[in-house]
C-alpha cells in the first residue's frame, strides 16, 4: 500500500486508496466492532462498555445507552460505505472512530497497557495494531 | 368615566431587599488516560473535533496525557463532564469523568 492511503479533496470529501487487502482488513476492524456492541459475551463487549464514572457504583444509564447507540451507528455507517471510494466528513469521521475503538479494545484485551507489554506482544498481533495505527495515522491527516 | 391617574413610585431604588447566596460546587472534571497503541495524531485530531480547541492546547493536552498518564480535558457541570466523556469514549479514547478534589 503505497502512497497516501486517504487525502481530503479539495470538495470536502476524502478519498480512500486502499487495494482489496487494505478494505479486507478495514472490514474484518468494522465487523469485530459492530459484534461486540450487540453481542454482550463478545470478547470485546466490557471494554466497549468502560465506566463513565468510576466513583460510582452504576453509571448514568442515559449516557451509557447514548454511548452504545453511537458507536454502533458508527460502526453501522463505516460498514455501510466500506465500498466508497470518497467518504463524506461524517463518513470519514465515523470510519476513525471506529477503527479506534478496534485499537483500543485490542490492546485492552490482550493486557497491552505499557510500551513494553506491546513491544513484548505476539508478533501476529503486533502487525494487527500496526496496521490499524497506519490507517488511523494516515486519516487523521484529513481531520 | 373616572380619571386615572397612573401610580407611579417617585423613588428610583427598589424597596425590595434581595440576598443573593452563591453555593460554588467543585466541578466534574473529564480525564482522557494514556494508553500504548493511540497514535498522537489522533488524540490531538479527537480532542480538536469534540472541544473545538486550538491545534496548540491540542497538543499540549495530548503531551499532558502521554508525560502524565492523564489530562484533565474539561472541567464544569456534571452533565456536560459526561457527555464529553461519552463522546471521548465513543471516539476510542479511555476517559472517565470525576470530581475536583
Amino acid at each position: 500500500m503505497a502512497g497516501k492511503l486517504f487525502t481530503r479533496r479539495r470538495d470536502g470529501r476524502i478519498e480512500v486508496r486502499l487495494n482489496d487487502a487494505g478494505r479486507a482488513a478495514i472490514r474484518e476492524v468494522f465487523a469485530h466492532v459492530l459484534a461486540a456492541e450487540r453481542d454482550p459475551d463478545h470478547e470485546w463487549h466490557l471494554s466497549l462498555n468502560a465506566p463513565i464514572n468510576p466513583s460510582s457504583d452504576d453509571d448514568d444509564p442515559l449516557a451509557s445507552l447514548a454511548r452504545q447507540n453511537e458507536i454502533a451507528s458508527n460502526a453501522e455507517l463505516s460498514v455501510m460505505t466500506l465500498e466508497e471510494q470518497y467518504l463524506t466528513d461524517a463518513e470519514g469521521w465515523a470510519w476513525l472512530s471506529t477503527i479506534q475503538v478496534a485499537l483500543r479494545s485490542t490492546a485492552v484485551m490482550n493486557g497491552l497497557l505499557s510500551d513494553e507489554k506491546l513491544e513484548a506482544c505476539d508478533p501476529e498481533l503486533l502487525e494487527d495494531i500496526r496496521t490499524m495505527q497506519q490507517f488511523l495515522f494516515e486519516l487523521a491527516a484529513c481531520f | 368615566m373616572p380619571l386615572v391617574h397612573p401610580f407611579r413610585n417617585s423613588s428610583t431604588e427598589s424597596d425590595v431587599a434581595s440576598e443573593v447566596t452563591v453555593i460554588t460546587e467543585r466541578p466534574w472534571n473529564v480525564i482522557v488516560w494514556n494508553d500504548p497503541v493511540t497514535p498522537m495524531t489522533v488524540v490531538v485530531v479527537i480532542f480538536r473535533r469534540i472541544f473545538g480547541y486550538s491545534d496548540n492546547k491540542c497538543t499540549e493536552l495530548m503531551l499532558t496525557v502521554h508525560h502524565e498518564g492523564r489530562a484533565v480535558v474539561w472541567s464544569g457541570q456534571r452533565e456536560r463532564a459526561e457527555s464529553y466523556c461519552v463522546k471521548l469514549q465513543v471516539a476510542g479514547l479511555q476517559a472517565t469523568v470525576e470530581r475536583d478534589a
